[in-house]
């Protein structure tokens, strides 16, 4: 029986959901395995595992809940081990390397940005500082909407303005939320959003993050600005260019309710 | 269960805004090569579907349409004054209608999840659009229209 993962915490973590509903259909329960100082969170694997929303969910799940206690290193969705001895075996040869990555996140939680234009006032904005542009709409309405080449070639001016004007609001927006993170880590861009950031936080500063999103959208209101969170730190399981040193300080400042 | 104030709830409240968080599940997170990873071929396809084509004579054509209404919605104004316009922005450019490209492309992503679901057979089904809703007050009217 093959054994899926859902994450890595410590053995101390002070309530590991054992026996909570995993993945599968009927969901399989939750179990702990522990190696040394480390435990992984584990169940069966159903036969046939597929990304469908019901799994995911059932993957979310179960690490919002680890997470809420204490520190957890979420696994990406769909990992499979042989089974439970292969499991422990990796706890047991990189021991080190994943105690130090949970002390480093220890108290610190996920926020996720993401942020669109809202498209009518960006527009209102591109045509606002740009002449060139104004000009060309100006004409095309006045010949009735404009021939089908001057029609492209406003939309190809609008549409690069609208580009640079994206790059320009995502550098605002982290520069504006960055200053309470820990962390930043700068999602794929090919994922439809102008900005997809995530953001590391401590726990004890989540309120002062999340007034900064607010302040952020009250100044750019051509901004449309979802945040997800608090979340496992899934952006920062791995230690990258963005993350700071010094980040192993801290310990157990959330207290953990 | 938690102890941070937030829209989502730490513990067990997975089930909103899953699509918002879609893809730090399936893209970031812990890889461990001793284990193998379930097919994402699904997945895949959605991820395509999400992208926004800015560079494409659709596109184009759309926002030149847009760009028409938009100018006839403010009047006939030849030269407009910069402060004007930013004034009529923020008054009703954030709450018009503003579907399109731009916006369009976390439709792309509902759909398609629902298109997974309906795949997916009898499966409990928790409401995302409520919950993203609440995470973002200013995409309220969009979603009613």
């Amino acid at each position: 029986m093959s054994t899926y993962v859902y994450g890595i915490t410590a053995a101390t973590h002070p309530s590991l959901p054992e026996g909570t509903g995993g993945v599968g259909d009927p969901p399989r329960g939750v179990r702990i395995l522990k190696e040394g100082d480390l435990a992984a969170v584990v169940s069966d694997a159903p036969e046939g595992l597929r990304p469908k929303r019901r799994e995911l969910l059932a993957h979310q799940n179960v690490l919002s809940e680890v997470g809420a206690e204490g520190c957890v290193l979420p696994m990406r969705f769909g990992s499979v081990a042989p089974d439970d001895r292969a499991v422990t075996g990796v706890l047991a040869e990189r021991a080190e390397h994943y105690a130090e990555r949970l002390g480093a996140l220890d108290g610190r939680v996920e926020y996720n940005v993401k942020a669109t234009h809202v498209e009518e006032a960006v527009l209102h904005h591109v045509m606002a500082q740009n002449p060139e542009i104004r000009a060309l709409a100006e004409s095309n309405r006045q010949a009735g909407g404009g021939t089908y080449e001057t029609k492209i070639q406003l939309g190809e001016m609008v549409a690069a303005a609208v580009k640079g004007k994206e790059a320009e609001d995502a550098t605002a927006l982290e520069r504006a939320l960055e200053p309470t993170a820990d962390a930043v880590s700068v999602g794929p861009e090919s994922t439809g959003w102008l900005a997809n950031v995530s953001f590391l936080v401590k726990r004890e500063v989540a309120d002062d993050f999340l007034e900064a999103v607010e302040r952020a959208r009250g100044e750019m209101p051509h901004l449309e600005v979802r945040v997800n969170g608090p979340l496992p730190p899934y952006s920062f399981v791995e230690p990258g260019p963005a993350e700071p040193a010094g980040t192993a300080a801290g310990g157990a400042d959330a207290g953990a309710g | 269960m938690t102890v941070v104030p937030a829209q989502q709830s730490g513990g067990g409240g997975g089930s909103s805004g899953l699509y918002d968080v879609l893809e730090l599940v399936l893209d970031r997170g812990l890889v461990i090569d001793a284990f193998v990873r379930v097919s994402l071929v699904g997945i895949e396809i959605l991820k395509i579907d999400v992208r926004v084509v800015v560079a494409s004579v659709d596109t184009y054509l759309r926002f030149a349409e847009a760009c028409n209404r938009l100018d006839l919605e403010a009047g006939p104004r030849k030269d407009p004054g910069l402060p004007d316009l930013v004034g009529e922005m923020t008054e009703s450019g954030a709450r018009g209608k503003s579907k399109g490209a731009l916006s369009g492309a976390a439709e792309t992503i509902s759909d398609a999840f629902k298109q997974a679901r309906d795949d997916g057979g009898s499966e409990r089904e928790p409401q995302s659009r409520p919950r993203a809703r609440k995470a973002a007050p200013s995409r309220r009217k969009e979603e009613q229209e």
